[in-house]
């Protein structure tokens, strides 16, 4: 247990303390934890058709830990904001029902008093750390609170011990690790001893072992039952053991359930299965019954269930976590268009280095890289943050020249140096997808986004062309034609960047983390696009994250510091421990 | 890919070791630096941005506690500009063209007017003063340091202040965005043709990036919010900037310097 939180009081022992001032407590003892009550809540955003939330109704008492579970959409967001205050007081919209924090009814009370009682943790760390140093970032907080100079001496260390950063206080907020950034986030909010912490999706940009030591500290949270703690997950197999107990909200905002873990995930394991949300494993026996039912069921309300249009139904309804892993079996023939000997991508002994970091020496981030890639297969890249995927990623596609060695692409004249094509053949040859797809984005409409990329095919870019309409069709976008592709879900936005590098038909696909902040839905609809696009020869290579994708490919590449460490079927890579301990992945 | 994109650039240049503009409050070497930027910017010969360019040298080598092996390289672009500007005043000025004018040079075509040279050198020297300044002044001490004391001795708005310093942080992101954003519109196959092509692909990289800039700071405020930024309550000091008998000797003299340099140096 770290120091900083061995001095706080058990809930309820020092009852009344809690001080109603903004700045927090004046002796500087932690705000008492608080209980929270939701009585038919419900909010929605200025400008939108429908409520975000709808009638949600629970008690959570003081000291306790809450998960909330729903696919996307569903607003969990949403309440995460609520809950500190930002809903209603940093963003428009219209409240219903009462939602009190302790005795703080949310609505009612200014924005800074109810920050001053609870902390939130977002997602990007990048978007939420402040300061360029590590200690003036966890005091930031505390100057906003008018803290005294001495307390916030004494109390910035022991916040950082709370979180394992120890000895970081002179350190460059930007030369952390996603990992640590994100602990940082947490010792900022855990500084001013605020009673409720409420952590929103805080492992989505973190790779296993940042994930891992997030969710220790959280735990070391949970158990000490000092603070009232409210998670908002998708990575439900490491988050629902912490739980005292489960929200269950469906995608138009509403309350499916509400209560200990094992009870509504008897109840209910296989609704959150047909709402296309992901399943813990430890509800799967109860979700059982229901698999591979969620798409079939005409709960539809969400774009993400459309996929195939009906017009190819191989793929539909498949689960992700149970595609087939084919690990050391042959490639499939059928309709290999291609020729399955030759490699349609291949990298020799590549080096990409960068020039010297800050204090530090040049370093190469990629060291002496092979690989192979035949049409139709599909290579998962994983490794650690900062391995090297991304940039391995960006050597193949041609955006970064590698410092040596070589990376050849099957083009449609041939083998050739993806570095040294003209845009258009390069756009034939190897298509990517970035994990954030809006980067990619040109036009104000899907129709005319994916028509933009005619240009590659030798067609006129014109948003009417049938292409256009048969490439919408083929991946479930058809009804957003005319929608603005920066308005789509996380998981349109991907299937449209698909699309649009489909147009040209490359041999090779890259895909930056293709799931990432999917829910199963969502991860199965692009997964059965992908499927398809193999199946006619293509060849394909993600990093990614995800250990639910790893046994949808064909070949694992795991790479470390800049080195291949293994190369081999998922199963043998499943099987085989000695990374383990570094990458806590579970099959 | 964002996070590698700011862990490669280039180590800050910053103090190694203890000196005495070190000690002085960032404020007091601004606003020295602002006396000597308008004094140099006034209309005068070479000798006052001279003056001030080697009170300034001198400064920088025994005063700031700067890595001097590290500062020529991070001078050297704007040296770079300093002499080309100042080669090319020399070059194409009006001076050169009047038969009157005293010559340094005529031979042939070439004709080079006294004035001109004045010119020229003048404009080198002023560009090496700003240089100078703006490394005593942005060098000496990080931005942080420069955000407490404008709001510490200056009572700026330190939503201003600290808005401004989180801001900063979301630059390099940024740059990485538009890298990230030139290198897909390639993969897409979007090679832009001709001028008007040109313009309109660095449009659509632009409008990208604005929209990526607004959800970053969206994003940003709120988080800075939920931690008590709009708080407006008497904030708390974590690192305090003192002001004493050291700053008001520095001030002096900087001010001296600057006077005495547009006096004797015109």
């Amino acid at each position: 247990m770290a120091p900083a939180e061995e001095t706080l009081t058990a809930p309820g022992e020092e009852a009344g303390k809690a001080l109603e001032d903004a700045r927090g407590p004046a002796d500087r003892s932690p705000v008492l934890a608080p209980d929270l009550v939701a009585e038919d809540f419900g909010w929605q955003y200025r400008g939108r058709l429908s409520p975000a939330l709808e009638g949600l109704t629970f008690r959570v008492p003081a000291g306790s830990t809450l998960l909330v579970i729903g696919p996307s959409g569903s607003g969990k967001s949403t309440l995460a904001r609520a809950l500190v205050g930002l809903v209603p007081h940093e963003i428009a919209g219209t409240w219903s029902g009462t939602l009190r924090v302790g005795d703080l009814d949310v609505a009612a009370t200014p924005m800074q008093r109810v920050s001053a009682r609870a902390g939130i943790v977002f997602q990007e760390p990048e978007s939420q750390l402040v300061m360029p140093r590590v200690e003036d970032e966890v005091a930031f907080g505390l100057e906003n609170r008018g803290w005294a100079r001495d307390d916030m001496r004494a109390r910035v260390p022991d916040a950082l011990a709370a979180v394992g950063l120890s000895g970081f206080e002179r350190r460059a907020t930007a030369a952390l690790s996603g990992g640590e950034q994100q602990r940082l986030a947490i010792a900022d909010v855990l500084a001013p001893m605020p009673g409720l912490l409420v952590f929103d999706e805080p492992t989505a940009n973190l790779d296993p072992p940042g994930m891992q030591h997030v969710f220790e500290r959280i735990g070391e949270m949970a158990a000490s039952r000092t603070r009232t703690l409210v998670i908002v997950e998708h990575r439900l197999d490491a988050a629902l053991p912490l739980a005292d107990l489960v929200l269950l909200i469906d995608d138009a905002g509403r309350q499916m359930a509400f209560g200990p873990p094992d009870e509504v995930g008897r109840a209910h394991a296989a609704l959150l299965g047909r709402l296309g949300s992901w399943v813990p494993r430890a509800w799967a026996p109860w979700a059982a019954p229901s698999a591979g039912q969620h798409v079939a069921d005409g709960r539809r309300g969400d774009a993400d269930g459309t996929v195939g249009g009906g017009e190819d139904a191989t793929a539909e309804g498949m689960p992700l976590a149970t595609s087939p892993a084919v690990p050391d079996a042959p490639p499939r023939l059928a309709g290999r268009q291609r020729g399955r000997d030759r490699a349609v991508l291949r990298a020799e002994a590549i080096t990409v280095r960068y020039p010297a970091s800050p204090g530090g020496m040049a370093r190469a981030a990629l060291a002496d890289v092979s690989l192979a890639v035949r049409p139709g297969e599909r290579v998962a890249l994983i490794g650690p943050n900062g391995s090297g995927k991304s940039t391995l990623l960006f050597a193949l596609a041609g955006v970064r020249r590698p410092s040596s060695g070589t990376v050849r692409v099957a083009g449609p004249s041939g083998l050739a140096d993806p570095a040294r094509l003209p845009a258009r053949d390069l756009a034939r040859t190897v298509g990517v997808v970035f994990q954030n797809p809006e980067l990619g984005f040109v036009a104000s409409t899907c129709a005319a986004e994916v028509a933009a990329s005619l240009p590659v095919a030798g067609h006129p870019a014109d948003p009417s062309a049938p292409e256009v309409e048969a490439a919408l069709r083929a991946f479930g976008l058809e009804r957003l034609a005319g929608e603005n592709p920066f308005r789509l879900s996380e998981g349109e936005q991907r299937r449209l960047s698909i699309a649009a590098a489909s147009i040209g038909d490359p041999a090779v696909l890259l895909l930056d983390e293709p799931t990432f902040g999917l829910d199963r839905r969502g991860a199965d609809a692009v997964v059965a696009l992908l499927d398809r696009l193999r199946d006619r020869g293509q060849a394909q290579m993600m990093t990614t994250h995800d250990p639910r994708l790893v046994p949808a490919c064909d070949r694992v590449l795991a790479l470390d510091a800049g080195r291949v460490v293994f190369q081999g079927s998922p199963n043998a890579f499943f099987a085989d421990p000695p990374w383990r301990p570094a990458w806590p992945w579970q099959p | 890919m964002a996070v590698a994109a700011v862990s490669f650039l280039p180590a800050p240049l910053e103090p190694v070791r203890p000196a005495l503009l070190t000690r002085v409050a960032p404020v007091t070497r601004l606003a020295v630096g602002v006396a000597w930027l308008l004094v140099v910017v006034l209309p005068a010969g070479p000798g006052v941005p001279l003056m001030l360019a080697i009170v300034a040298v001198l400064a920088v080598v025994l005063l700031s506690g700067l890595p001097l092996g590290r500062v020529p390289t991070r001078l050297a672009p704007l040296a770079l500009a300093a002499l080309g500007l100042g080669v090319l005043t020399v070059l194409v000025n009006p001076a050169n063209g009047d038969p009157t004018a005293p010559a340094v040079i005529a031979t042939g075509p070439l004709r080079i007017a006294a004035g001109s040279v004045s010119a020229g050198v003048t404009i080198a020297l002023r560009l090496a003063v700003i240089a100078l300044v703006s490394l005593l002044v942005f060098a000496v001490s990080d931005p942080t340091r420069l955000a407490d004391s404008l709001v510490q001795q200056w009572h700026a708005p330190y939503r201003f202040a600290y808005g401004t310093l989180a801001a900063l942080r979301i630059v390099p992101l940024l740059a990485a965005d538009w890298t990230a954003v030139g290198a897909v519109h390639r993969l897409r196959g979007l090679e832009p043709r001709g001028v008007r092509g040109r313009v309109a692909a660095f449009g659509r990289r632009l409008l990208v990036l604005l929209v990526t800039a607004i959800r970053r700071a969206e994003r940003m405020a709120l988080a800075m919010d939920a931690r008590g930024f709009d708080a407006d309550l008497p904030r708390g000091v974590y690192r305090p900037i003192r002001v004493g008998r050291l700053d008001v000797l520095v001030l002096a003299v900087g001010l001296a310097i600057a006077a005495a340099a547009y006096a004797f140096g015109r």
